[in-house]
């Protein structure tokens, strides 16, 4: 009992309070590299379910996309997107645009509407995914627009980040740029290790659909 | 055109002080949109050659939209400048003042809301000559983001006249000051940080940090992707420490140390902001665990914070708070004797519900506005002046109606009166007075399990409190559980009365003892009011005991009336108490500093007719900014030997209760709160106001020369 008075008992009085900010998040945390991607089944363009299993054996590219975010317009504006969803079709990559905005908010297309952009944009993706209940978005803990993954023929994520290493919105940058994704993307492609795996993805923040 | 003209604007802003707003050459041409309107703006007038000065991007923006900081969190970019200067002119980058989490669906970012001002350093040419003017051109581009991001740029340009010595602009000083005031300084505690997979922490060590001082806590990491930018940062306090829970994020720990912005919002509600850069080990151990200095009963396990809180209600029973209830509940009592087995089991029960709901109710309260920002520590009911008198005269009730004047409990005697007539409510309503009144005693001795209750989830906090009501009614509660012990009071009789008479003298020593508390809250008139309340209430009972007596219902109408009537008298009383000034404010506050004295503006008046110069500092128990200055700044050697050699008289204003006569100070010097410092020359002249961060170089600069 003395024992207890005496230890500095009256300092202690207002003492401690745990604060513990209430906040929400990420239903999973971002996936790991070298370890496998997260699986997902998701409508494209003509409404065919996509599964990551059914490209096993190939490699995966996975952009995240908003077409009325400025960043994407960036390297949709430069032909910057366009080239690099070429070269991913010349080596055989399947290339698959997401995107996850929610009804009613930017960047949301259905169909008929992510066909028309393909078109207009002269863009080459495999496929383009319908997320709009954010829910790949979720497994893979993408943030922003465009935000890059690339993951190998045996489904192993190798790579999560940047489209390149400039965090700007303006065209000019891109030729200075170093080609992040794109190196990322040759370098699984060539059976070569990934130099920096984990980079910087810069952007507009996807629109989450809410709730989930 | 304008750059021509300065020297005339100089002259027409002196002749024509309405229009000055209007021709302002220190802020440059808005860029505006329906987002945000941005300006290059400058801190001076007028600038000297080679002289550095404050620029600044100032952003006001839309309500709902937002800019970046340097580590823009999830999405988002911060915004860019680049300068086109005249030769052998040149400029700093931003510098960035403290950040807010924005949260957007589940991802968090870093930025900035509503306005804020980024300043830099411009440096101008030392070839320049007073009639010249220095031009700055600019190009910025910045992101503002609300749900949808839009790039905006804009170009700016600024004619700033030269002259001899640079000329503060009074119209931007605020936004300035805010800026600096918001910029990280250096951190003074001890800093560990560290991870291990997914997890890490950062620890700190130090006085100033407390669970009193401390609200809210953030890192801010200065590189993208560190750490889990939308993860909640567990917070853990103790009395010298903190320790902060930082998640990993995907991006690889930096070779060399983790640099940031730690974020503190004190109990004021005032943010203050520490820059932390430290090597990452090893995951710094929780606070509990922690040599001295650090929180004592944070480690404490459940059962053991629930004996200590069980043993401390005991103990409560013998401690002199509780004297004057316990007389109460040994009346109660001695009527038991002879009751029925099951009476006395009736009562001893609603005794220890009593005592236990209302510890658990004063949790409840306490926990609440801790949640909702107070600083409320056990005990806190005794802070309010106007309990502090309402107690006083409930005490005084008692003791009138112990000693006869009136007979039948009516609401201001519920505990004694219903008691007396033998209701459970009656012992359930004693058990909560007894709790109301014992707690400023509780302190000393259950310090350790209140600290560790504070600690835990909220369901063991209630429990710990209910062991301690537990404790505290065990004594009665042995009455219901062992019958046998009721047989052995003493029998009912004639003593009884004498008892209950003498009973009543602990009533008033415990009015007494309330008055006196209150005399340190209050001061004179709040102690005068109080008095005056206590006469009313003295009348209010002997009229109630006039109608009890009375024979006629006029009698007794006139009675009760007359009871009422007084007993409004003395509530009327207690709004001019809630707003009583503090008596010893001031020698609260400089108790623990030798060298200040209490600050009032009688005591600064005769100082300053001393012609003395005159060093003021307005500080708060609950501010952490104006300790860390104390600490960095006005207790260093240098600053306290400049005070001494120079005659600076230290007077120190404490602002803890938000008294009005420092508020009207903070006012008149463009202040929300505190901290405020004020140098007053020797011989009279006006004060300057320094900034709200201090460095013992800018304390010394700023003191008058010996």
């Amino acid at each position: 009992m003395a024992k207890f008075l005496s230890r500095r008992a009256t300092l202690a009085i207002p003492l401690g309070a745990v604060l513990m900010p209430a906040l929400p998040r990420l239903a999973q945390a971002a996936p790991v590299i070298r370890a496998p991607a997260p699986d997902f089944a998701a409508p494209d363009q003509d409404g065919t379910m996509r599964r990551l299993a059914d490209f096993r054996g190939k490699v995966v590219v996975l952009e995240w996309t908003n077409h009325d975010c400025p960043f994407v317009r960036k390297h949709y504006g430069s032909n910057n997107m366009q080239a690099l969803q070429k070269q991913a079709a010349e080596r055989g990559l399947v290339w698959l645009s997401v995107i996850s905005s929610p009804p009613g908010e930017q960047g949301h297309v259905d169909g008929a509407g992510a066909r028309r952009l393909t078109t207009e944009r002269g863009a080459a993706p495999a496929a383009v995914l319908l997320d709009p209940e954010s829910r790949m978005a979720r497994a893979y803990g993408a943030t922003t627009t465009p935000h890059m993954y690339v993951i190998d023929g045996e489904g192993l994520l190798r790579y999560m980040g940047g489209i390149d290493s400039i965090a700007s919105n303006r065209a000019e940058d891109v030729p200075k740029a170093e080609p992040l994704a794109r190196n990322a993307m040759l370098a699984v492609a060539d059976g070569r290790p990934v130099e920096r795996a984990v980079t910087r993805n810069y952007g507009c923040a996807i629109k989450y659909a809410p709730g989930a | 055109m304008l750059r021509a003209l300065p020297p005339l604007l100089a002259l027409l802003s002196l002749a024509l002080p309405a229009l000055a707003p209007e021709v302002r050459a220190l802020e440059s041409t808005p860029t505006r949109s329906e987002r945000a309107r941005m300006t290059l703006a400058s801190a001076l007038d007028a600038v000297a050659p080679g002289q550095p000065f404050r620029l600044g991007l100032r952003q006001v923006l839309a309500p709902g939209w937002h800019t970046y900081w340097r580590n823009p969190g999830d999405a988002g970019t911060p915004p860019e400048i680049a300068f086109t200067l005249p030769e052998g002119a040149s400029a700093t980058g931003f510098e960035w003042p403290a950040p807010e989490r924005i949260p957007f669906g589940p991802l968090v970012n870093y930025g900035y809301e509503n306005a804020v001002l980024l300043p830099l350093t411009v440096t101008p040419p030392a070839t320049l000559r007073p009639g010249d003017v220095f031009t700055i051109e600019a190009q910025a581009s910045w992101l503002v983001c609300e749900k949808v991001c839009i790039p905006e740029e804009g170009v700016f340009r600024l004619d700033l006249p030269v002259e001899a010595a640079p000329r503060p602009d009074p119209a931007l000083a605020a936004d300035f000051r805010a800026a600096e005031a918001a910029l990280p300084r250096p951190s003074p505690w001890n800093t560990a940080l560290g991870f291990e997979g997914p997890q890490g922490a950062l620890r700190l060590e130090g006085p100033d940090l407390s669970p009193a001082l401390v609200k809210e806590a953030h890192f801010f990491p200065g590189e993208w992707g560190v750490l889990d930018h939308a993860a909640p940062q567990p917070v853990q306090l103790a009395e010298g420490g903190l320790r902060l829970g930082l998640p990993r994020g995907a991006a690889p720990l930096p070779a060399g140390p983790l640099e940031g912005v730690l974020v503190l919002t004190d109990a004021g509600g005032t943010r203050s902001a520490y820059s932390i850069a430290a090597a990452p080990g090893a995951v710094p151990p929780p606070l509990a665990g922690a040599g001295a200095g650090a929180g004592l009963g944070a480690g404490l396990p459940l059962w053991q914070a629930l004996f200590w809180a069980a043993l401390g209600g005991l103990i409560l029973n013998l401690m002199p708070c509780v004297f004057p209830i316990l007389a109460m509940k040994a009346m109660a009592v001695a009527r038991l004797s002879g009751a029925a087995r099951g009476a006395v089991r009736g009562h001893a029960l609603s005794y220890t519900g009593g005592v236990v709901l209302s510890f658990l109710a004063l949790a409840g309260v306490m926990m609440a506005l801790r949640a909702a920002g107070g600083v409320a520590g056990w005990g806190f009911q005794f802070t309010a002046p106007a309990f502090v008198a309402g107690m006083g005269w409930l005490m005084l009730a008692v003791g009138l109606n112990l000693s006869g004047v009136f007979q039948l409990g009516g609401p201001v005697a519920l505990g004694s009166g219903v008691a007396a007539r033998g209701g459970h409510l009656g012992s359930f309503a004693t058990g909560g007075l007894a709790v109301l009144v014992a707690t400023p005693c509780t302190a000393p001795f259950m310090a350790a399990a209140i600290g560790a209750a504070m600690l835990m989830p909220p369901a063991a906090t209630l429990a710990v409190f209910a062991a301690m009501g537990l404790g505290m009614a065990a004594p009665y509660a042995l009455l219901a559980l062992a019958p046998g012990l009721a047989d052995r009071l003493p029998r009912p009789g004639a003593w009884m009365e004498r008892l209950k008479e003498l009973l009543a003298f602990p009533m008033y020593a415990a009015a007494l003892w309330l008055l006196w508390v209150l005399a340190q809250q209050v001061g004179p008139e709040g102690l005068a009011a109080a008095l005056a309340g206590g006469l009313a209430v003295g009348f209010a009972a002997w009229a109630l005991g006039r109608a009890q007596l009375a024979r006629g219902g006029r009698g007794r109408l006139a009675g009760r009336g007359g009871a009422a009537l007084a007993l409004l008298a003395a509530l009327a009383l207690l709004p001019a108490l809630a707003t009583a000034p503090a008596a010893s404010a001031g020698t609260r506050a400089s108790a623990a500093e030798p060298g200040a004295e209490p600050w009032s503006e009688a005591r600064l008046a005769a100082l300053r007719a001393e012609g003395r110069p005159v060093f003021v500092n307005m500080t708060a128990a609950w501010c952490i900014t104006c300790k860390v200055n104390e600490r960095v700044a006005l207790h260093s050697e240098a600053v306290r030997d400049a005070f001494t050699r120079r005659g600076v008289a230290y007077l120190k204003g404490d602002w803890t209760d938000g008294g009005p006569a420092i508020a009207a100070v903070l006012r008149r010097f463009g202040r929300e709160g505190v901290p405020l410092y004020l140098v007053y020359p020797p011989g009279g002249g006006e004060p300057a106001l320094l900034p709200q961060i201090l460095t013992e170089a800018l304390v010394l600069e700023a003191l008058p020369p010996g």
